[in-house]
């Protein structure tokens, strides 16, 4: 029998509020980290239509983002390379738990929640050793750790749930750094990106890579379709005007296709692909360059370029039935070639979907 | 039509703080100015000091011999004079890598030395075949262990180690040579006379590209050359400073600094306050960097007082990023946005 000091621990732990959906906090369908006018750093929610349903406040910048998928709860992760996560509860801002990378290894912005949402999966870095690793947390038991499994690569960034529910697939960007040295790139010469889909045991289930000739186009952000399909968006560390395409498309099994709007177009993306999404129909998929200022847009089915469109320093992108969504580092926030409105904010490198 | 909409809109309603200024400073001169003054210069001493290295190691190739030994150190100076330019001729299958494969996070240049030490590899042979060795197993770096190696100077056959060392010493000169000439024969075009056909569109992407040179130079030299011996507090790793074989981990940091100031002073000429915010700056750097004239290779990161001497260096040294990316960027017009910056 459940003691009532028990329930009442419970009640409080899960914050005292009614009902705890994603409903309750004005329905967004995306988060996204942002900056204030005055400096500070926040996590938002953002409605289809652009309103921002709630804004709390982050100790320092953040980077992405992961949505619980059964409550309003989120994980905001700090901008690489931190080493804490806050959970938060998105009605009040309430933290739930701090997540703190253990000794030796430091986030890199990305996480996913296992589809029941009681554990969430972080990509880090184990920095000594130069390798990825993926941390697994126990979500009721207050964000505790519960250990952690090879991410199948270097630098591990973006990592998503596939639509199977059973799965992981992670971007292995490749690139070595080290805290002691900030950011700092380590291994151009020698880098070498993959696609890695592992089973929440932890097993390689499939990796995918590049063409050699490609080994120093970075993998870093992910997009799904419920088909499973897999987009993937790139960062060229090679020489500036090689211009490799920087969007690939892989489906388990199969190798990974390249997709490049023309060359004269292609070359304005500057090397540099920020986020990827596919359309909620499946019919069109998207990257966005800041340093480029324009969102490309290509024909899913038949990896044909389709249009650009110009959005200063334009990054986060997610899905709409049909299109996207999309932010920018200027407080744009619209429906990609149908409207725009101005938050007085900066919205911060990725949208993350709710409720996918 | 979204393109002019999201103009309008943005036009309209941006908030004052996230708005860019008028340029106006002439970026084309800026740009001439830095190829003539500073990039050109920079690789033509490359090539000829490279050119001497080789020399040198054609005449005496003991890892002990004094005109060898500063043949290298000569070259290398050059090196660290123009190693923040990284893009265009150094990009070019792999030069700059092979030329400084550092750092070296798993060892791969004592492996590759090792190997081919070991195999008496006849790739060694022939100029062209050495350029599909490793990047690991050329370049300074390989020469430094080489010459200066505890284990790698004396390791194999002194017929093959002879041979070894001339080979790398002549690849470099080589590589260094095909830089300088590319610069020269175009490269340095396509950066001063932008065109829609070039690698560069306008005056603005071009000075862009020297920008960047500049910021990232300063970002090495305080995050990786000094970052990466510093470690953590608990965790100093003074084994892992460049070139500290031969002893010149400071030295490149002073070499590599000054010729960042010298660009510095290139992009700023059109501002007398970041002109002069950037003379205070180096000169601090200058100043710390002679402070620790005792400690060559950063040792002493493991005691609190060089360790925090070393720290200063590298606040100086941020100091002068921080001018760069507030006062320079803005003031050329070639300022990142809040996403584009951040680059993750």
């Amino acid at each position: 029998m459940v003691s009532r000091r028990r329930v009442l621990a419970g009640l409080a732990a899960s914050s005292l509020l009614p009902s705890a959906g994603w409903a309750s906090v004005g329905a967004p369908a995306f988060l996204s980290a942002a900056r204030a006018p005055d400096g500070q750093f926040v996590l938002t929610g953002l409605t289809e239509t652009g309103d921002i349903s709630f804004t709390i406040p982050l100790p320092a910048r953040g980077h992405a983002a992961a949505a619980q998928p059964t409550r309003a709860e989120a994980v905001a992760f700090a901008r690489r390379p931190g080493t804490f996560a806050l959970a938060l509860d998105c009605r009040d801002g309430t933290v739930l738990a701090r997540l703190n990378a253990p000794e030796g290894r430091h986030f890199y912005g990305h996480g996913a929640f296992s589809p029941d949402g009681t554990q969430l999966f972080t990509t880090e870095n184990d920095y000594e050793a130069g390798l990825g690793v993926i941390g697994v947390w126990d979500v009721a038991a207050g964000y505790k750790r519960l250990g952690e499994v090879s991410s199948g690569g270097i630098g591990p960034h973006e990592m998503r749930l596939m639509p199977d529910g059973q799965s992981l697939v992670v971007a292995n960007g490749g690139i070595e750094t080290h805290p002691d040295m900030g950011r700092a790139k380590l291994n151009i010469p020698t880098m070498a990106p993959n696609l890695t889909y592992l089973d929440f045991s932890g097993a390689i289930v499939e990796t995918a890579s590049l063409p050699v000739a490609f080994h120093k186009n970075s993998i870093r952000h992910l997009a799904l379709h419920s088909d499973g399909t897999v987009a993937l968006a790139m960062q060229w560390q090679g020489a500036e005007g090689a211009a490799p395409p920087l969007l690939g498309l892989h489906r388990r099994g199969g190798p990974i296709t390249l997709l490049a709007a023309p060359e004269r177009l292609h070359g304005a993306l500057d090397g540099y692909a920020g986020s990827v999404a596919i359309s909620g129909d499946g019919r069109e998929v998207a990257i966005t360059s800041p340093r480029g200022g324009v969102v490309h847009v290509f024909d899913l089915a038949s990896g044909t370029f389709l249009r650009g469109v110009e959005l200063e320093d334009v990054c986060g992108i997610g899905s709409r039935a049909a299109g996207f969504f999309f932010t920018t580092g200027t407080g744009a926030v619209g429906a990609l070639g149908d409207s725009v409105r101005q938050q007085p904010v900066q919205f911060d490198n990725h949208l993350v979907p709710i409720g996918t | 039509m979204l393109k002019s909409f999201a103009l309008v809109a943005s036009f309209a309603l941006v908030a004052p703080a996230f708005a860019q200024e008028a340029v106006r400073v002439d970026q084309g001169a800026l740009v001439e100015a830095a190829v003539a003054q500073h990039i050109l210069p920079g690789f033509e001493a490359l090539a000829t000091t490279t050119q001497a290295l080789s020399a040198a190691a054609e005449t005496e190739c003991s890892p002990t011999s004094e005109p060898l030994r500063a043949a290298f150190h000569t070259a290398f100076d050059a090196w660290m004079g123009v190693s923040h330019l990284r893009f265009g001729p150094t990009e070019v299958d792999e030069r700059a890598f092979g030329l400084a494969f550092w750092p070296d996070t798993k060892g791969f240049t004592p492996k590759a030395l090792g190997r081919l030490i070991a195999d008496e590899d006849p790739v060694i042979a022939d100029a062209t075949d050495f350029q599909t060795v490793s990047v690991a197993g050329r370049g300074f770096f390989a020469l430094e262990q080489l010459l200066y190696d505890p284990r790698i100077s004396t390791l194999g056959a002194a017929d093959y180690h002879c041979a070894l060392v001339r080979r790398v010493a002549a690849d470099i000169a080589l590589s260094s040579g095909a830089i300088h000439t590319d610069w020269v024969n175009g490269f340095a075009t396509l950066l001063t006379e932008p065109s829609e056909a070039g690698s560069y569109e306008t005056d603005a992407e071009s000075l862009q590209v020297i920008y960047k040179a500049l910021d990232s130079g300063l970002q090495f030299d305080a995050e990786v050359r000094l970052g990466r011996p510093l470690g953590s507090f608990d965790k100093p790793r003074p084994t892992r400073a460049e070139a500290r074989r031969s002893g010149r981990s400071l030295r490149n940091v002073t070499v590599s600094t000054a010729a960042l100031a010298e660009l510095a002073h290139i992009l700023s000429s059109e501002s007398d306050t970041i002109r002069a915010d950037y003379s205070t700056a180096f000169a601090l750097i200058q100043e710390q960097a002679t402070d620790l004239q005792n400690d060559p290779v950063f040792a002493g990161v493991k005691e609190v007082q060089g360790r925090f001497r070393v720290e200063i260096l590298q606040q100086y040294i941020n100091r002068a990023r921080g001018i760069t990316t507030l006062e320079l960027g803005p003031a050329l017009g070639v300022s990142a946005g809040f996403n584009a910056l951040d680059g993750d």
